[in-house]
């Protein structure tokens, strides 16, 4: 992959702030960002697709008498089209409301350097290295076992980067790769088809394991086969990193934003140094975490990444910020201004949401449990009422424990409940952390959730 | 801009040795607006253009992406992707082949009443703060509301190696709304979207204060809902629930491409697999519609196709990689986002046909159970598996609906739901939506009021 110098990236998001400024702003932002990706896909089983995207772009965010403009354009090298996109959101500026909380612009601050976020192997992949990843991963699965279909995944590199100038003289460049597989499988026996399984491994340095992906995508669809219905009762569940992730995404996240708080819809306004968890859980939001998978120097508005305590011992401790939220309270931002690439404004999202592990391996976890149900794919969880916490989600399926072990599988069940008294139940957290996406997390298990059998 | 996507398909098959080559041009012009409360977060203007490449190469598929119309710049794009499907092909076992096609050269343009394009921006922002000022002025529970709005306009351009060369006009406008209200310690939450390709006279038909109005009016009447008993009840849909239900829990496994990845239907085409009251629909052709258009990103034509008729599975939604596994015509289902993006299956607009009975016959024969009237959300598993969150519902209790009911959710499975509809409305309501498969894709869902024997009701009590 050829991709963009820093000089070239810093010198196309300062040209802009100058030209906008030529133009009448009073305050602007240069965002620029490149991305790259080499991706091998999987699908009905059988490598037969590629693809190669390359997409670059600059996002310019305009402040005239507190009145806000942002426009983008996907042409960077031509100064005419940048010129364009400048005058773009100035009319925009101008178009636009005055908003009295604006206090301006980030201020510049110095920077702390990442760790493993960088790995030059992956720019270099070849397609045919992609392709025997991707054959080490379906082969592990289709030798597993002979009722697994994989049935898409897919390989795939990437390097993104990013460059932030404004008129207060912030400036920063930083740029990571990123290596990714994964599988989706299900299992047919007789005319019974379990519910699609899904496993991946990711990895910010050249660091992959296709093989256990594929067998552990190859495990979960095997023993989703024999299925039987549970009872309906309260019950001790274990959830998996990717349930744990589902449930928490839709509410607890959502309910740490200070844009949430500030604007009412977070049950956590006003109990900063309250107890609103179990005392084992401590979350961190760390945008500096050793190879994190959202680990950068700074966020989408130059503002440098930090590591935030959130929930410490169960005791609510920060909300996180953007400049502006923070501004609002007199306070400075956390660094969690997010960026959907060069298309959007900032708005605020964890990076790393660290979930600390505790010391139980999953199989004393799984021992300790009598009677009880293992989670790892949710369905619904996006219909939970994000202001109150309330959900109702399909676990697809659930695994049924007894006496410490895993007896077989149900499908249909719904567990419901409150993401805000699930917090409060949580028994056992396991010492298995796993990145995945902008969560690091171990299991976690809950006490008293409320199982619909079917 | 023809031209030269024409040279680009050229030379991949006279040239780079492509079975198939297709390029697809685009300029957008996306024009929009956040707000919280009365805050405009921002006014957003942005363009984009680029080029999506994709090749078919000794069975394999190869897919480029730029965003750029420079020449050299494609021709290197187009060489990465004939030499990627060359590489992904070294190991297929079953090459992939397309079902042939007739030819088409067509220009579509669109001429909307009101052209977003032209509307001011001061205008939207007018627009955008009366709704969430009538939001804000419903009730003092109402805490806080956002709208979200956009418009894209622009031109596709899309020329493929078997002759086939069109240029269609882009239009889109949406918005969605949300109002969250507290109360004691409840905290509820109620969002509406609206959306067409009809241009911006969508706002003419929907007024500003009357979208603030029923948005602010759901949050607040949750405020005062029981919760729901979780169990097995017969229920009553409304038509924005039957159109989710649809579109998740059947339209997904109608999808050719999810069937033959092992869902449900595959094996059931011809079999009845619901009552005699079923019949679904997705349909590309209703004017103005949120999931409407004349080609898809396959250079086929868009259709209404049957996908069940009176409970029997009729058809599948195809491209022409699925339609000539199936051995069947390509129904015009394939879509990609932008050119960012490969075309993948997706629905249109998907909905159930409608019958002959009132909202009111459907309550009567409920003794205990539920009217579900708006959804919040949900989702499918290619096992049949579907979850339904609800934003709207009410007790049914003795044939007539009775008090709100908060934070509902109804789940099941498809083919075994289906059999459990035992009354079909003759109402018809179609909503927009935006669905997720990757990359996000415009439809729109609906049908009638329907009643469903029996449900899993699941809420958080």
């Amino acid at each position: 992959m050829a991709v963009l110098e820093k000089a070239t990236m810093l010198s196309i998001a300062e040209k802009a702030v100058e030209e906008a400024l030529r133009k009448g702003a009073q305050e602007v932002e240069a965002y620029v960002y490149e991305g790259q990706a080499t991706n091998i896909g999987i699908e009905l089983g059988q490598i037969s697709k590629s693809n190669r995207i390359i997409d670059r772009g600059i996002g310019i965010r305009i402040a005239i008498n507190k009145a806000i403009g942002f426009a983008y354009t996907n042409v960077i090298d031509d100064s005419k089209a940048i010129e364009t996109a400048v005058a773009s959101a100035l009319s925009a500026a101008k178009a636009s409301k005055p908003d009295p909380d604006w206090k301006g612009l980030p201020q510049k601050k110095s920077y702390a350097p990442t760790e493993k976020t960088f790995d030059k192997k992956i720019l270099e992949l070849s397609s045919e290295e992609l392709v025997n990843v991707a054959a080490t991963m379906l082969d592990a699965a289709g030798q597993a076992d002979k009722r697994v279909f994989p049935i898409e995944g897919g390989v795939g590199g990437g390097y993104v980067s990013h460059a932030v100038a404004n008129s207060n003289g912030v400036e920063g460049f930083d740029g990571g790769t990123m290596v990714e597989c994964s599988l989706a499988t299900l299992a047919k026996e007789g005319g019974s088809v379990t519910p699609v399984c899904f496993e991946f491994d990711a990895s910010r340095e050249y660091n992959l394991d296709p093989t256990w992906v594929g067998k552990e995508a190859a495990r979960l669809a095997v023993t989703a086969l024999k299925t039987k219905s549970v009872e309906t009762k309260s019950a001790k569940v274990i959830f998996t990193q990717f349930a744990l992730q589902d449930l928490l995404s839709y509410t607890l996240i959502n309910a740490i934003k200070a844009d949430s708080v500030q604007r009412n819809q977070s049950p956590f306004k006003g109990k900063i140094g309250e107890k609103v968890a179990s005392e084992n859980l401590t979350i961190f939001d760390d945008g500096l975490f050793v190879g994190g998978l959202r680990t950068s120097v700074f966020d989408g508005e130059g503002v440098p990444h930090q590591k935030t305590a959130v929930i410490e011992r169960g005791i609510l401790k920060n909300f996180i910020y953007d400049n502006y939220s923070a501004k609002k309270e007199d306070k400075e931002s956390t660094g969690n201004a997010a960026r959907a690439g060069y298309l959007s404004t900032p708005n605020i999202d964890t990076t790393n949401f660290h979930l600390m592990p505790g010391a139980k391996t999953t199989d004393e976890m799984l021992a300790e449990v009598d009677d009880g149900l293992i989670v790892y794919y949710l369905q619904g969880a996006h219909s939970s009422n994000p202001v109150s916490g309330e959900f109702s989600v399909v676990a697809t399926p659930a695994w049924k424990i007894k006496d410490g072990k895993i007896t077989h599988s149900s499908r249909g069940v719904m567990l419901a409940g409150n993401v805000f008294e699930v917090l409060k139940n949580i028994s056992v957290i396991g010492g298995n952390e796993r990145q995945m996406g902008s969560m690091i997390a171990p299991w976690v298990q809950v006490e008293n959730v409320r199982v619909i059998g079917k | 801009m023809r031209e030269l996507l024409t040279k680009i398909t050229d030379l991949a098959t006279q040239k780079l040795g492509a079975q198939y080559a297709e390029a697809r041009g685009q300029k957008l012009f996306k024009t929009s607006l956040t707000l919280k409360e009365e805050r405009i977060e921002a006014a957003k203007q942005g363009i984009e253009s680029g080029v999506a490449i994709r090749v078919l190469f000794n069975g394999a598929w190869g897919f480029a992406s730029v965003g750029s119309l420079d020449s050299a710049i494609l021709k290197s794009a187009l060489s990465d992707a004939c030499k990627m499907a060359k590489v992904a092909s070294t190991k297929l076992r079953a090459p992939i082949k397309l079902a042939s096609v007739k030819a088409i050269s067509d220009r579509v343009v669109v001429k909307p009443k009101i052209n977003p394009s032209e509307v001011q921006m001061e205008d939207k922002i007018n627009t955008a703060l009366a709704v969430n000022k009538t939001i804000l002025s419903f009730d003092n529970r109402v805490k806080s509301c956002g709208l979200d709005y956009f418009d894209l306009t622009g031109t596709s351009v899309f020329v493929n190696s078997d002759g086939t060369s069109i240029e269609q006009d882009k239009l889109y406008v949406w918005s969605r709304i949300t109002a969250s209200a507290q109360s004691e310690g409840v905290f509820t939450f109620s969002r509406e979207e609206i959306g067409s390709t009809a241009g911006y006279a969508l706002f003419d038909q929907q007024p500003p204060e009357e979208l603030g109005k029923k948005v602010a009016k759901r949050a607040i009447q949750q405020l005062n809902a029981k919760s729901v008993k979780g169990g097995k009840f017969p229920v009553v849909l409304g038509p924005n629930v039957v159109g989710v239900f649809v579109h998740e829990a059947f339209g997904h496994l109608a999808e050719a491409d999810l069937a033959l990845s092992g869902g449900v239907l595959a094996n059931n085409l011809g079999k009845k697999i619901g009552s005699n009251l079923v019949t679904f629909y997705d349909d590309g052709t209703i004017e103005g519609s949120f999931g409407a258009f004349k080609y898809d990103d396959e250079g086929v034509a868009s259709q209404k196709t049957l996908l069940i008729k009176d409970g029997v599975v009729a058809g599948l939604m195809h491209n022409r990689e699925t339609a000539q596994k199936f051995g069947a015509e390509p129904t015009g289902n394939a879509r990609a986002e932008d050119f960012h993006v490969e075309p993948i299956i997706r629905m249109r607009c998907t909905y159930m046909a409608p019958r002959d009975q009132t909202l009111e016959e459907l309550v009567e024969g409920v003794k205990s159970g539920y009217y579900f009237k708006s959804f919040r959300g949900g989702q499918a598993n290619l096992d049949g598996t579907f979850q339904v969150g609800i934003q709207e519902g009410y007790e049914i209790v003795d044939g007539e609906i009775g008090a709100p009911v908060r934070n509902a959710s109804i789940s099941g499975n498809t083919l075994e739901t289906l059999h459990q509809v035992d009354g079909v409305g003759k109402d018809f309501q179609l909503d927009p939506g935006r669905c997720g498969k990757g990359q996000t894709a415009f439809i729109g869902d609906g049908g009638p009021h329907i009643r469903v024997k029996e449900m899993i009701v699941g809420g958080s009590a």
